[in-house]
């Protein structure tokens, strides 16, 4: 059994650490755990963080070079041979260069791969559009078979890593490039792929975030409910695909109004994913979607491009404010009363 | 226009109290025999310096119908002097309407002046104080105070009590309900900003904002009675306040506020 001075780092740890170092570390304890466990770097060990399992295990690390194509196609032919390949590069790299080779080798044949994605969205900030990845849930959404989880801190990171392995197939695990603000105090909270957590209950508005944005969803709720008494709901929707319906529903049942956020286009995302749910549902409500609109945006501080795009928490709360406002349906007769 | 609390009460009286009596026809067996075969029309009003105030009630073979304003003829009249006078009988006090408006009836219609008498004596046990004799009485009891209250409220913000209005105005879309577990006692005020409507059973359009479930007709009793304070019924479990208690606790106030006016 695992005791805590054989692992490689400690919940104490997820405080000063970033989403990829945590995951270079829960990878390297997992190795040890499973030795069909092998890992795979385009150039981006370092970056990625995959390099910390490398360094631990470098007879079970294969660095590509600048191939990602390759090295996706490879990780298929590894995970067709019985192994367990976890591949890194960033977010950009992984759904969009080598796009083909994750539908077509991977994800078509429904091999155990790990995908590990970082620098998703914005968080690459001074990379500018060529690094950013508003596209990557977009597009790896619509891959049959594919699991799509972006964890909102260190501590769901871990656990997402974690838990990837339970899934027999392929898994795309989209973290941030750096210093993500730690949400969870502890593991013990219910993770578990496929089912949104609830971080504040509430009646009038529900706030559904993925990623990074989860942190400013709480903060604008716990700003909102001080300031003007607004009882704002906030689910972390960890888990793009397959998305949590039922959660999705019960909080169009129940608070009749939702604001999807996202460090992701619009256009394919989480927003969408919800979108689509409430769509079917048949159901009126009053609905946004904060995220990049239309547009490739520029460099900049990834704080400066969240701002800038309304999905920290004071675009959050000015967003929410506006929808409290949208009429959707027949105002009631209000003097028809019993 | 500010209203002073006796005009206030009294659109209490005619819009929420009088309302309830449709309770007591539909639960209450004998008095759904008694009104079964009655049909005619009964009058409520009284005189106020800034003009006379009524309300109507239709009682049709078992249906019923409570309208604000005056209808031409009615077979009964309750006249009353004053506001005070009319609200005081309806808190319980000896007061009677004026006989010279109510003899007509008296002589021409003996029997549902006889019938409208006992539905105002039913309305009795809205007075907090009144013991109900058995479990319907008390079934009754909890789901007519329940009712009332929920339409008081919303008539107090209607009314223009500033308290309220303050309250209701910044709020946007909310539901507050109340309900007894395992009854079909359920009753709800819709809130949206500055606006109130009262409903009955539960509402489904939305999860309430607070939701005060009583564990049970009994449970609910003495909370309704005022002989325990709601913080108190919580602790021991005979209600459940489920929402936001700082709003939950104001509603809490308003309901007191209502009941004050009632007695």
């Amino acid at each position: 059994m695992e005791t805590a001075s054989t692992l490689t780092w400690t919940i104490y740890d997820a405080d000063k650490m970033t989403q990829r170092e945590i995951y270079g570390l829960v990878l390297t304890d997992l190795g040890r755990q499973h030795p069909k466990i092998v890992g795979l770097s385009a150039d981006l060990a370092k970056s990625t963080k995959i390099g910390t399992f490398g360094d631990a295990y470098p007879d079970r690390f294969f660095n590509f070079g600048i191939a990602e194509q390759n090295m996706f196609g490879a990780a298929a032919g590894l995970a067709k041979a019985g192994l367990i390949p976890f591949v890194s590069t960033m977010s950009a790299f992984a759904s969009m260069r080598a796009c083909e080779f994750v539908r077509t080798d991977i994800c078509y044949q429904n091999l155990n791969v790990k995908i590990i994605a970082t620098h998703g969205g914005m968080s690459f900030g001074s990379g500018g559009s060529t690094h950013h990845a508003n596209e990557d849930l977009s597009i790896i959404r619509a891959f049959p078979n594919l699991t799509v989880v972006a964890p909102a801190d260190t501590i769901e990171t871990a656990l997402a890593v974690k838990k990837c392995m339970d899934i027999q197939g392929p898994v795309y695990i989209r973290i941030g490039r750096g210093f993500e603000p730690r949400i969870y105090e502890s593991e013990e909270y219910g993770f578990e792929i496929g089912k949104a957590h609830e971080l504040r209950s509430g009646t009038d508005i529900t706030i559904i975030a993925t990623g990074n944005t989860v942190f400013h969803a709480v903060q604008a709720a716990d700003i909102m409910n001080k300031n003007s008494g607004l009882s704002v709901r906030v689910l972390n929707m960890h888990t793009l695909k397959p998305i949590d319906q039922d959660a999705v529903l019960k909080a169009l049942v129940e608070t009749r109004r939702l604001l999807t956020v996202e460090d992701h286009s619009v256009i394919g995302g989480l927003g969408s994913a919800v979108a689509d749910v409430i769509a079917a549902s048949g159901k009126g409500c009053a609905f946004n979607k904060l995220g990049v609109p239309d547009t490739f945006c520029p460099h900049g501080n990834p704080e400066d491009l969240m701002h800038m795009y309304k999905i920290d928490t004071d675009g959050i709360i000015e967003t929410v404010g506006e929808l409290m406002q949208r009429d959707f349906e027949e105002d009631e007769d209000w003097e028809d009363e019993v | 226009m500010t209203l002073t609390r006796e005009q206030l009460t009294g659109r209490l009286v005619l819009n929420a109290v009088l309302p309830v009596i449709r309770v007591m026809l539909e639960d209450d067996e004998r008095m759904k025999d008694r009104f079964a075969d009655v049909t005619g029309t009964v009058q409520f009003e009284a005189d106020d310096p800034d003009g006379k105030i009524g309300a109507w009630l239709l009682f049709d073979r078992g249906k019923f119908e409570v309208t604000q304003g005056f209808t031409e003829n009615p077979d009964v009249l309750f006249s009353f002097s004053s506001l005070k006078a009319m609200n005081d009988m309806f808190r319980g006090k000896p007061v009677l309407p004026r006989l010279g408006a109510l003899l007509p009836a008296l002589m021409k219609k003996p029997g549902l002046v006889i019938r409208v008498f006992k539905v105002l004596f039913g309305l009795k046990l809205l007075m907090p104080a009144a013991k109900p004799k058995n479990a319907e009485q008390a079934h009754l009891k909890v789901k007519m105070t329940l009712y009332m209250v929920s339409t008081a409220l919303s008539q107090m913000n209607k009314a223009g009590d500033t308290d309220m209005q303050a309250w209701t105005a910044k709020q946007p879309e909310r539901i507050y309900q109340w309900s007894v577990d395992g009854t079909d006692i359920a009753c709800y005020l819709k809130v949206k900003a500055g606006k109130t409507k009262a409903g009955r059973g539960v509402h489904t359009g939305r999860k309430p904002f607070v939701h005060m479930s009583f564990k049970s007709v009994d449970a609910a009793l003495p909370v309704l009675a005022n002989t325990i304070d709601t913080v108190s019924a919580i602790g021991q479990g005979l209600v459940l306040s489920d929402g936001s208690p700082e709003y939950g606790g104001k509603l809490g106030d308003f309901m007191m506020k209502v009941a004050n006016l009632l007695s």
